[in-house]
């Protein structure tokens, strides 16, 4: 998804003037190209992240479209006062595009983890926030969003799922109802993991790439009902919970550090998020959640 | 010390520059705070031993730290209580030029003047490394503008770094420019710097950086 970080944008900085990129020190080698051409609109500004945002506002004061890229905790952690206030107060617009989200850093340890971003982020008024799962979904919804009037979010995700669905902004997918009690409800490449576990049991499915504006509609039909929130991040669970009235439990972070260090898949398996993991936590709830 | 790693008179050293464990860890063990075989397990699913480390896992580890700029911060608290508690110990931390680039490293020397914390010794790993962003230009006129009491040395020459430990601060932080080069003794990590600077070498490499390394040292 990395990669093709760098094809999007240096396609829309071909067509869009507007488009400027600021780095915390990363990816500088795989944006090289679009240093090479568009040199006045590429700044790998430093280890620097509250004035990478507070550059960013201001760039966009002055009709510019920023793009703001490093790791997610420096940006969504340590810089929030810069986004709620010199973003989002003012009225200003950028794109933050983080990597490392959840546990993609897995071997870095806590201090790289980074869970509670998007549920920061959908804290903040008027910014859109996006957890694309596939590559096709970060495609869609980077260029249709980039340049909106409202500050976007997106995570760039290690991992990704291969799920065929229609894609729209704010619109989420209900991507099977078997009329159970039971509906599971994730976001982002987990899906992966989670379609795995439902697919033989007898739940309905939704699923989300974008966490605000959440998709009400989608929502209001399980309106009452049982949902199973299963979210390798905080966000989704309080997104629905704000939306709707329902029934809801979570599958995901528990309170507290991850110090594991590994791959991905062994967290996520630690954290009972692979598919196993997610299985047994499903069963159990069709079995005790009582209406 | 390293049978008692709490030890309650101890000198305190944080690595700010946390990604930089893998030295600590080896510096660690050598001095027999726990086995070097323990470290071979660097980076592994259940080890204590990852790329950033954690204070309540590993012996001697002082801060978890990872995220830039945020082990001096803490080194200033640290100093100030040992003044509040007209202790003797000393506090140490290292810091790298790229860190250099968040405030809160100039915030933090800010503070450590206005209270003559010269229990404090602020190290800074100076390789150049920042070159292709955010470089620290004159990092000695900037740090004795911060009215901090700096030094420039050789940070490959142990007698120089000896001496600037050494020497007294008179009511102010210290700090220790070490020049440094990324990759010291590999001509190949030297030479391709930002290449190396997060990857492992496989066999064959590794046989050549190790052959660079030996050859530098007879």
């Amino acid at each position: 998804m990395r990669n093709l970080f760098k094809d999007i944008i240096l396609k829309l900085a071909e067509k869009d003037d507007r488009v400027v990129i600021l780095l915390g020190d990363i990816s500088a080698f795989l944006l090289r190209e679009f240093a090479s051409r568009y040199p006045q609109r590429f700044y790998n500004v430093g280890i620097c992240e509250n004035t990478i945002v507070s550059m960013a506002a201001g760039l966009n004061s002055q009709g510019f479209i920023p793009f703001v890229h490093t790791i997610a905790p420096f940006i969504t952690e340590r810089s929030y006062e810069q986004v709620k206030l010199d973003i989002c107060y003012n009225n200003y617009a950028c794109n933050i595009v983080t990597c490392g989200g959840s546990f993609d850093y897995a071997w870095d340890g806590a201090t790289h983890h980074c869970y509670t971003d998007l549920e920061l982020m959908r804290m903040l008024p008027d910014m859109e926030v996006m957890q694309p799962g596939s590559l096709v979904e970060f495609k869609t919804l980077v260029e249709s969003q980039y340049c909106s009037p409202m500050p976007s979010y997106f995570r760039i995700a290690a991992d990704t799922h291969n799920i065929a669905m229609p894609i729209e902004f704010g619109k989420g997918t209900l991507l099977f109802d078997k009329g159970s009690t039971l509906t599971i409800a994730t976001a982002g490449p987990l899906l992966k993991n989670v379609y795995i576990a439902c697919s033989e049991l007898p739940v309905n499915l939704i699923y989300f790439h974008t966490i605000k504006p959440m998709d009400t509609g989608l929502l209001k039909q399980y309106s009452g009902k049982k949902i199973l929130v299963v979210h390798d991040a905080f966000g989704l669970s309080e997104a629905i919970c704000a939306n709707i009235d329902a029934k809801i439990k979570y599958h995901g972070i528990p309170d507290k550090f991850c110090c594991s260090y590994g791959t991905l898949e062994q967290i996520r398996e630690e954290l009972g998020l692979n598919p196993e993991g997610i299985r047994t936590r499903i069963v159990k709830e069709l079995m005790e959640w009582v209406d | 010390m390293p049978s008692n790693p709490d030890m309650e008179n101890r000198d305190i050293f944080i690595l700010s520059k946390g990604h930089a464990s893998l030295a600590l860890y080896c510096i660690l063990a050598e001095f027999g705070y726990f086995p070097i075989d323990k470290v071979y397990s660097f980076g592994s699913f259940k080890s204590d031993f990852g790329c950033h480390a954690q204070r309540c896992s590993v012996p001697g580890v002082e801060l978890s730290t990872g995220s830039l700029g945020h082990g001096i911060g803490v080194a200033v608290g640290i100093a100030l209580a040992f003044k509040i508690k007209k202790e003797q110990r000393k506090v140490y931390v290292l810091i790298g030029d790229g860190e250099s680039n968040e405030g809160t490293v100039w915030e933090a020397l800010m503070v450590a003047a206005k209270q003559k914390l010269d229990n404090m010794t602020v190290i800074l790993d100076y390789n150049k490394s920042q070159e292709r962003s955010l470089p620290i230009t004159n990092p000695e006129e900037k740090f004795t503008a911060f009215d901090c009491n700096t030094v420039n040395v050789d940070g490959h020459d142990l007698a120089s770094l000896e001496q600037a430990f050494k020497a007294t601060a008179h009511e102010k932080p210290k700090v220790i420019i070490a020049n440094t080069v990324k990759g010291y003794g590999c001509k190949t990590l030297t030479r391709e710097m930002f290449a190396w600077h997060r990857r492992s070498p496989n066999d064959e490499e590794l046989k050549i950086l190790l052959g660079e390394l030996n050859e530098e040292s007879v």
